[in-house]
Protein backbone atom coordinates (compact mmCIF):
# COMPACT_ATOMS: atom_id res chain seq x y z
CA UNK A 1 0.00 0.00 0.00
CA UNK A 2 1.69 2.87 -1.11
CA UNK A 3 0.94 6.26 0.87
CA UNK A 4 1.13 10.09 0.34
CA UNK A 5 1.06 13.00 3.10
CA UNK A 6 1.70 16.55 2.78
CA UNK A 7 2.61 19.15 5.26
CA UNK A 8 3.52 16.91 8.21
CA UNK A 9 6.37 17.11 10.25
CA UNK A 10 8.26 15.22 13.07
CA UNK A 11 9.26 18.08 15.79
CA UNK A 12 11.27 16.44 18.49
CA UNK A 13 12.52 12.70 19.62
CA UNK A 14 13.13 11.68 23.05
CA UNK A 15 14.04 8.41 23.40
CA UNK A 16 13.91 6.73 26.95
CA UNK A 17 16.61 4.00 28.42
CA UNK A 18 16.49 2.00 31.16
CA UNK A 19 19.63 2.60 33.90
CA UNK A 20 20.05 -1.33 33.75
CA UNK A 21 23.05 -2.55 31.11
CA UNK A 22 24.01 -5.95 31.19
CA UNK A 23 26.86 -6.85 28.72
CA UNK A 24 27.35 -10.04 26.94
CA UNK A 25 30.29 -11.38 28.81
CA UNK A 26 28.26 -11.23 32.19
CA UNK A 27 25.15 -13.78 30.88
CA UNK A 28 27.30 -16.20 28.59
CA UNK A 29 27.28 -18.79 31.64
CA UNK A 30 23.31 -18.94 30.81
CA UNK A 31 24.30 -20.60 27.56
CA UNK A 32 24.58 -23.67 26.89
CA UNK A 33 27.52 -23.39 24.44
CA UNK A 34 31.31 -22.41 24.47
CA UNK A 35 33.19 -19.99 25.18
CA UNK A 36 34.58 -19.95 21.92
CA UNK A 37 31.54 -20.23 20.17
CA UNK A 38 29.74 -17.39 22.06
CA UNK A 39 32.21 -15.07 21.28
CA UNK A 40 31.96 -15.76 17.56
CA UNK A 41 28.28 -15.49 17.77
CA UNK A 42 29.42 -11.97 19.53
CA UNK A 43 31.27 -10.43 16.74
CA UNK A 44 28.52 -11.66 14.24
CA UNK A 45 25.74 -10.61 15.72
CA UNK A 46 27.18 -7.19 17.42
CA UNK A 47 26.15 -8.39 20.72
CA UNK A 48 27.93 -6.34 23.10
CA UNK A 49 25.52 -4.98 25.81
CA UNK A 50 21.95 -3.87 26.66
CA UNK A 51 19.87 -1.71 28.40
CA UNK A 52 16.86 -4.06 31.05
CA UNK A 53 13.87 -3.24 32.31
CA UNK A 54 14.45 -2.99 36.08
CA UNK A 55 11.72 -5.43 37.88
CA UNK A 56 8.14 -3.77 37.53
CA UNK A 57 9.73 -1.04 35.15
CA UNK A 58 6.64 -0.84 32.64
CA UNK A 59 5.70 0.35 28.88
CA UNK A 60 3.47 3.12 30.98
CA UNK A 61 6.80 4.22 33.44
CA UNK A 62 9.09 4.66 30.75
CA UNK A 63 6.44 6.95 28.63
CA UNK A 64 5.33 8.91 31.85
CA UNK A 65 8.90 9.18 32.46
CA UNK A 66 9.19 10.69 29.17
CA UNK A 67 6.66 13.00 28.75
CA UNK A 68 7.31 14.71 32.54
CA UNK A 69 10.80 15.48 30.91
CA UNK A 70 9.24 17.28 28.36
CA UNK A 71 6.80 19.33 30.57
CA UNK A 72 9.09 19.73 32.86
CA UNK A 73 11.60 21.00 30.30
CA UNK A 74 8.90 23.21 28.70
CA UNK A 75 9.14 21.01 25.35
CA UNK A 76 5.50 19.93 25.45
CA UNK A 77 2.39 21.23 26.29
CA UNK A 78 -0.09 18.43 27.96
CA UNK A 79 -3.28 20.60 26.55
CA UNK A 80 -1.26 20.82 23.32
CA UNK A 81 -1.81 17.09 22.40
CA UNK A 82 -4.79 16.25 20.38
CA UNK A 83 -3.68 12.80 20.15
CA UNK A 84 -1.63 10.25 22.01
CA UNK A 85 -0.80 6.78 19.98
CA UNK A 86 1.32 4.15 22.01
CA UNK A 87 2.66 1.58 19.68
CA UNK A 88 3.73 -1.80 22.01
CA UNK A 89 3.27 -5.18 21.92
CA UNK A 90 4.18 -4.87 25.85
CA UNK A 91 1.08 -3.48 27.45
CA UNK A 92 0.99 -2.66 31.29
CA UNK A 93 -2.74 -4.84 30.89
CA UNK A 94 -4.67 -6.24 28.85
CA UNK A 95 -7.83 -4.01 29.84
CA UNK A 96 -7.51 -1.09 29.88
CA UNK A 97 -5.25 0.12 26.96
CA UNK A 98 -2.31 1.41 28.45
CA UNK A 99 -2.44 4.97 26.37
CA UNK A 100 -5.62 5.61 28.42
CA UNK A 101 -3.67 4.89 31.36
CA UNK A 102 -1.05 7.60 30.86
CA UNK A 103 -3.48 10.27 29.46
CA UNK A 104 -5.29 9.87 32.64
CA UNK A 105 -1.84 10.14 34.85
CA UNK A 106 -1.49 13.98 33.53
CA UNK A 107 -5.09 14.30 33.50
CA UNK A 108 -4.81 15.73 30.20
CA UNK A 109 -7.84 17.19 28.61
CA UNK A 110 -10.94 14.27 27.47
CA UNK A 111 -10.91 16.24 23.96
CA UNK A 112 -8.65 13.79 22.27
CA UNK A 113 -8.02 10.62 20.71
CA UNK A 114 -5.98 7.98 22.19
CA UNK A 115 -5.07 4.98 20.51
CA UNK A 116 -3.27 1.49 21.18
CA UNK A 117 -1.59 -0.51 18.41
CA UNK A 118 -0.11 -3.91 18.98
CA UNK A 119 2.58 -3.21 16.24
CA UNK A 120 6.35 -4.18 16.91
CA UNK A 121 9.21 -4.00 14.62
CA UNK A 122 7.45 -1.99 12.13
CA UNK A 123 6.40 0.05 14.99
CA UNK A 124 7.63 3.08 14.31
CA UNK A 125 6.83 3.49 10.57
CA UNK A 126 2.66 2.36 11.72
CA UNK A 127 2.69 5.26 14.03
CA UNK A 128 3.67 7.52 12.31
CA UNK A 129 1.05 6.81 9.23
CA UNK A 130 -0.98 6.71 11.77
CA UNK A 131 -0.04 10.15 13.18
CA UNK A 132 0.14 11.43 9.30
CA UNK A 133 -3.58 10.64 8.94
CA UNK A 134 -4.86 11.98 11.92
CA UNK A 135 -3.01 15.63 11.10
CA UNK A 136 -5.29 15.55 8.20
CA UNK A 137 -8.01 16.43 10.64
CA UNK A 138 -8.43 20.38 11.08
CA UNK A 139 -8.70 19.67 15.19
CA UNK A 140 -6.32 17.52 15.47
CA UNK A 141 -2.63 20.01 15.38
CA UNK A 142 -0.24 17.82 17.52
CA UNK A 143 0.03 14.05 17.84
CA UNK A 144 2.40 12.63 20.05
CA UNK A 145 3.51 9.30 19.32
CA UNK A 146 4.96 6.98 21.89
CA UNK A 147 6.52 3.58 21.11
CA UNK A 148 7.36 1.52 24.32
CA UNK A 149 8.92 -2.06 23.86
CA UNK A 150 9.55 -3.80 27.00
CA UNK A 151 10.06 -7.07 26.44
CA UNK A 152 12.83 -8.48 28.07
CA UNK A 153 10.59 -10.33 30.79
CA UNK A 154 9.53 -11.94 28.04
CA UNK A 155 12.59 -13.72 26.70
CA UNK A 156 14.33 -16.78 28.14
CA UNK A 157 17.75 -15.71 29.31
CA UNK A 158 18.58 -19.02 28.34
CA UNK A 159 18.04 -18.23 24.97
CA UNK A 160 21.24 -17.46 23.26
CA UNK A 161 19.54 -16.37 19.95
CA UNK A 162 17.30 -13.49 21.86
CA UNK A 163 18.58 -12.95 25.53
CA UNK A 164 21.70 -11.45 24.24
CA UNK A 165 19.37 -8.57 21.58
CA UNK A 166 16.81 -7.57 23.88
CA UNK A 167 16.38 -4.21 24.82
CA UNK A 168 14.00 -2.17 26.87
CA UNK A 169 13.07 1.50 25.61
CA UNK A 170 10.68 3.87 24.92
CA UNK A 171 10.64 7.08 22.52
CA UNK A 172 8.08 10.22 22.12
CA UNK A 173 8.31 11.51 18.80
CA UNK A 174 5.97 15.21 18.03
CA UNK A 175 4.20 15.49 14.71
CA UNK A 176 2.69 18.38 13.79
CA UNK A 177 1.59 20.09 10.96
CA UNK A 178 3.71 21.61 8.48
CA UNK A 179 3.17 24.54 6.34
CA UNK A 180 6.12 24.23 3.44
CA UNK A 181 4.30 22.13 0.96
CA UNK A 182 6.59 19.18 2.32
CA UNK A 183 5.66 15.74 0.59
CA UNK A 184 6.12 12.28 2.52
CA UNK A 185 6.19 8.91 0.67
CA UNK A 186 5.28 5.89 2.70
CA UNK A 187 4.47 2.22 2.01
CA UNK A 188 3.23 -0.72 4.33
CA UNK A 189 3.29 -4.13 4.06
CA UNK A 190 1.42 -7.58 5.46
CA UNK A 191 1.80 -10.64 5.28
CA UNK A 192 0.27 -12.90 7.61
CA UNK A 193 0.93 -15.98 6.24
CA UNK A 194 3.98 -16.08 8.77
CA UNK A 195 2.39 -14.60 11.44
CA UNK A 196 4.31 -17.15 13.19
CA UNK A 197 7.65 -16.15 12.24
CA UNK A 198 8.29 -14.31 15.32
CA UNK A 199 5.75 -15.23 18.18
CA UNK A 200 5.02 -15.22 22.09
CA UNK A 201 3.00 -18.33 22.34
CA UNK A 202 1.45 -18.32 25.65
CA UNK A 203 -0.23 -15.50 28.25
CA UNK A 204 -3.00 -14.30 25.55
CA UNK A 205 -6.13 -16.05 25.04
CA UNK A 206 -5.91 -18.60 22.64
CA UNK A 207 -2.87 -20.41 24.80
CA UNK A 208 -3.41 -19.01 28.67
CA UNK A 209 -0.46 -19.74 30.89
CA UNK A 210 -0.28 -22.87 32.84
CA UNK A 211 2.05 -24.95 34.68
CA UNK A 212 2.57 -26.84 31.72
CA UNK A 213 3.52 -23.38 29.47
CA UNK A 214 6.20 -22.50 32.14
CA UNK A 215 8.03 -25.60 31.63
CA UNK A 216 11.71 -25.05 30.08
CA UNK A 217 12.23 -27.01 27.07
CA UNK A 218 15.43 -27.48 24.85
CA UNK A 219 14.99 -26.35 20.90
CA UNK A 220 17.57 -28.22 18.16
CA UNK A 221 19.90 -25.71 18.52
CA UNK A 222 20.87 -25.95 22.46
CA UNK A 223 18.55 -22.94 23.74
CA UNK A 224 16.33 -23.46 26.21
CA UNK A 225 12.83 -21.51 26.34
CA UNK A 226 8.96 -22.02 27.68
CA UNK A 227 5.73 -21.51 25.48
CA UNK A 228 5.94 -17.89 27.61
CA UNK A 229 8.68 -16.67 25.77
CA UNK A 230 9.52 -14.91 23.00
CA UNK A 231 10.78 -17.31 19.79
CA UNK A 232 11.76 -16.55 16.60
CA UNK A 233 12.22 -18.94 13.10
CA UNK A 234 15.58 -16.58 12.37
CA UNK A 235 16.05 -18.52 8.55
CA UNK A 236 12.74 -17.36 8.24
CA UNK A 237 12.81 -14.13 9.41
CA UNK A 238 16.19 -12.92 7.23
CA UNK A 239 14.66 -14.52 4.26
CA UNK A 240 12.04 -12.77 4.34
CA UNK A 241 14.10 -9.61 5.16
CA UNK A 242 16.35 -10.60 1.97
CA UNK A 243 13.30 -10.76 -0.07
CA UNK A 244 11.19 -8.14 0.49
CA UNK A 245 12.49 -5.22 2.14
CA UNK A 246 15.36 -4.09 -0.78
CA UNK A 247 12.40 -4.42 -3.48
CA UNK A 248 9.84 -2.00 -0.80
CA UNK A 249 12.63 0.53 -0.18
CA UNK A 250 13.09 0.74 -4.67
CA UNK A 251 9.53 0.95 -4.70
CA UNK A 252 9.41 4.03 -2.50
CA UNK A 253 12.24 5.78 -4.42
CA UNK A 254 10.63 5.43 -7.69
CA UNK A 255 6.93 6.78 -5.84
CA UNK A 256 9.05 9.65 -4.83
CA UNK A 257 11.20 10.16 -8.09
CA UNK A 258 14.34 9.64 -6.71
CA UNK A 259 17.35 7.49 -6.00
CA UNK A 260 19.59 5.97 -3.26
CA UNK A 261 22.29 9.17 -3.79
CA UNK A 262 19.91 11.38 -3.19
CA UNK A 263 18.91 10.39 0.49
CA UNK A 264 21.57 11.16 3.34
CA UNK A 265 20.23 9.02 5.74
CA UNK A 266 19.03 5.51 5.74
CA UNK A 267 17.40 4.77 9.53
CA UNK A 268 16.07 1.53 9.76
CA UNK A 269 14.91 -1.11 12.54
CA UNK A 270 17.75 -2.85 14.15
CA UNK A 271 17.32 -6.54 14.19
CA UNK A 272 21.31 -7.35 14.68
CA UNK A 273 24.33 -6.30 12.19
CA UNK A 274 24.56 -9.32 10.19
CA UNK A 275 20.87 -8.85 9.42
CA UNK A 276 21.56 -4.85 8.57
CA UNK A 277 24.90 -5.29 6.88
CA UNK A 278 23.37 -8.27 4.37
CA UNK A 279 20.77 -5.65 4.18
CA UNK A 280 22.45 -2.84 3.32
CA UNK A 281 24.85 -4.95 0.58
CA UNK A 282 20.99 -6.33 -1.15
CA UNK A 283 19.72 -2.81 -1.40
CA UNK A 284 23.01 -1.04 -2.47
CA UNK A 285 23.14 1.49 0.48
CA UNK A 286 26.52 2.27 1.13
CA UNK A 287 27.39 1.20 5.18
CA UNK A 288 28.49 4.65 6.00
CA UNK A 289 24.59 6.04 5.42
CA UNK A 290 23.12 3.29 7.15
CA UNK A 291 23.54 3.01 10.98
CA UNK A 292 23.66 -0.64 12.79
CA UNK A 293 24.87 0.21 16.16
CA UNK A 294 22.09 0.29 18.25
CA UNK A 295 22.31 -3.33 19.12
CA UNK A 296 25.69 -3.69 20.26
CA UNK A 297 25.08 -0.64 22.21
CA UNK A 298 21.34 -0.95 23.55
CA UNK A 299 20.08 -4.06 21.77
CA UNK A 300 16.92 -4.66 19.87
CA UNK A 301 13.97 -2.12 21.79
CA UNK A 302 11.62 -3.56 18.28
CA UNK A 303 9.64 -0.32 17.42
CA UNK A 304 11.99 1.74 19.37
CA UNK A 305 15.21 1.03 17.70
CA UNK A 306 14.67 3.68 15.07
CA UNK A 307 13.38 6.59 16.66
CA UNK A 308 16.38 5.55 19.39
CA UNK A 309 18.41 5.47 16.08
CA UNK A 310 17.69 8.75 15.45
CA UNK A 311 18.11 9.78 18.74
CA UNK A 312 21.98 8.40 19.17
CA UNK A 313 23.61 8.60 15.81
CA UNK A 314 21.58 11.70 14.44
CA UNK A 315 21.25 13.69 17.88
CA UNK A 316 23.08 17.00 17.49
CA UNK A 317 22.98 17.10 13.23
CA UNK A 318 19.19 16.98 13.13
CA UNK A 319 18.79 19.91 15.68
CA UNK A 320 20.80 22.30 13.71
CA UNK A 321 20.13 21.14 10.14
CA UNK A 322 17.50 19.02 7.70
CA UNK A 323 17.97 16.19 6.33
CA UNK A 324 16.39 13.95 3.53
CA UNK A 325 16.09 10.36 5.88
CA UNK A 326 14.69 6.87 4.95
CA UNK A 327 12.98 5.01 7.91
CA UNK A 328 12.11 1.48 7.35
CA UNK A 329 11.02 -1.39 10.26
CA UNK A 330 10.29 -4.89 9.14
CA UNK A 331 9.67 -8.01 11.40
CA UNK A 332 6.90 -9.09 13.63
CA UNK A 333 3.14 -9.67 11.83
CA UNK A 334 5.22 -10.06 9.29
CA UNK A 335 4.93 -6.34 8.64
CA UNK A 336 7.23 -4.35 6.60
CA UNK A 337 7.23 -0.60 5.84
CA UNK A 338 8.94 2.55 4.80
CA UNK A 339 8.92 6.32 4.98
CA UNK A 340 10.47 8.79 3.08
CA UNK A 341 10.56 12.21 4.83
CA UNK A 342 13.16 15.43 5.72
CA UNK A 343 13.80 15.50 9.36
CA UNK A 344 15.33 18.45 10.57
CA UNK A 345 15.24 21.45 12.83
CA UNK A 346 14.29 19.41 15.44
CA UNK A 347 13.29 21.34 18.68
CA UNK A 348 14.95 18.41 20.94
CA UNK A 349 16.56 14.77 19.73
CA UNK A 350 17.84 12.91 22.76
CA UNK A 351 18.24 10.18 25.11
CA UNK A 352 17.10 10.30 29.10
CA UNK A 353 17.74 7.10 31.40
CA UNK A 354 15.63 6.21 33.92
CA UNK B 1 30.01 -22.54 -8.16
CA UNK B 2 33.76 -22.45 -7.23
CA UNK B 3 33.70 -18.63 -6.23
CA UNK B 4 30.67 -20.13 -3.76
CA UNK B 5 32.68 -23.20 -2.55
CA UNK B 6 35.91 -20.82 -1.53
CA UNK B 7 33.59 -18.47 0.50
CA UNK B 8 31.45 -21.58 1.83
CA UNK B 9 35.05 -22.97 2.66
CA UNK B 10 35.80 -20.04 4.36
CA UNK B 11 32.63 -19.94 6.43
CA UNK B 12 33.24 -23.50 7.78
CA UNK B 13 36.60 -22.80 8.68
CA UNK B 14 38.49 -24.93 6.51
CA UNK B 15 40.75 -24.64 3.74
CA UNK B 16 38.30 -26.23 1.07
CA UNK B 17 35.51 -28.62 0.93
CA UNK B 18 34.72 -31.69 -0.87
CA UNK B 19 31.06 -33.21 -1.91
CA UNK B 20 31.43 -36.16 0.74
CA UNK B 21 31.55 -34.11 3.84
CA UNK B 22 29.23 -33.99 6.50
CA UNK B 23 27.70 -30.21 7.44
CA UNK B 24 26.94 -31.15 10.86
CA UNK B 25 30.60 -32.82 11.50
CA UNK B 26 32.44 -29.81 10.74
CA UNK B 27 33.62 -28.00 14.10
CA UNK B 28 31.90 -24.81 13.82
CA UNK B 29 28.36 -26.13 12.61
CA UNK B 30 25.82 -23.95 14.50
CA UNK B 31 22.53 -22.02 14.12
CA UNK B 32 24.84 -18.72 12.91
CA UNK B 33 26.97 -21.38 10.75
CA UNK B 34 23.92 -22.18 9.27
CA UNK B 35 22.27 -19.02 8.67
CA UNK B 36 25.82 -17.44 7.33
CA UNK B 37 25.63 -20.17 4.50
CA UNK B 38 21.77 -19.30 4.34
CA UNK B 39 22.93 -15.36 3.33
CA UNK B 40 25.79 -16.87 1.13
CA UNK B 41 22.98 -18.54 -1.27
CA UNK B 42 20.80 -15.26 -1.19
CA UNK B 43 23.61 -13.24 -1.78
CA UNK B 44 25.35 -15.55 -4.73
CA UNK B 45 22.98 -17.13 -6.09
CA UNK B 46 19.16 -15.07 -5.27
CA UNK B 47 17.75 -18.74 -3.80
CA UNK B 48 16.11 -18.71 -0.06
CA UNK B 49 16.84 -21.88 2.19
CA UNK B 50 15.96 -22.58 5.16
CA UNK B 51 17.35 -23.97 7.91
CA UNK B 52 15.53 -27.80 7.35
CA UNK B 53 16.32 -27.74 4.34
CA UNK B 54 20.06 -27.18 4.82
CA UNK B 55 19.76 -29.95 7.50
CA UNK B 56 18.49 -32.44 5.20
CA UNK B 57 20.95 -31.39 2.71
CA UNK B 58 23.30 -33.21 5.22
CA UNK B 59 26.87 -33.49 3.03
CA UNK B 60 28.27 -30.77 0.82
CA UNK B 61 26.96 -32.59 -2.09
CA UNK B 62 23.77 -32.61 -1.05
CA UNK B 63 23.69 -28.52 -0.55
CA UNK B 64 25.16 -28.30 -4.40
CA UNK B 65 22.02 -30.54 -5.31
CA UNK B 66 19.32 -28.03 -3.54
CA UNK B 67 20.67 -25.20 -4.76
CA UNK B 68 20.49 -26.56 -8.19
CA UNK B 69 17.36 -27.81 -7.66
CA UNK B 70 15.54 -24.69 -6.87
Amino acid sequence: MDLTFRNKKITGVLSILPKREITFEEEISNYNFSEAKSLKLKRAMGYNKHRVAALGQCSSDFCIAGLQYLFENNLLNKDDIDALILVTQSPDYFMPPTGNIIQGHFEMKHDMICLDINQGCAGFEIGLIEAFMLLDQEQIKKVVLLNADVLSPKVSKRDRNSNPLIGDAAAITIVEKDYNNSNIFANVRMDGTNAFALMIPAGGFRMPCSEDTSKMVEDEAGNFRSKENLVMKGDDVFNFVQREVPSMIHNLLSAAHTSIEMIDWFMFHQPNKFMLNKLADAIGVSREKMPTNIVENFGNSSGVTVPLNISYNLGDLLKKETRRVCLAGFGVGLTWSSILMDIGKLQFNEIITI
Amino acid sequence: MDEFLSRLAEILEVDSVNDKDVLEKFDCWDSLTMLSIIALVSEVYGKQLNNKEVRDAKTIGGLKSLINGK
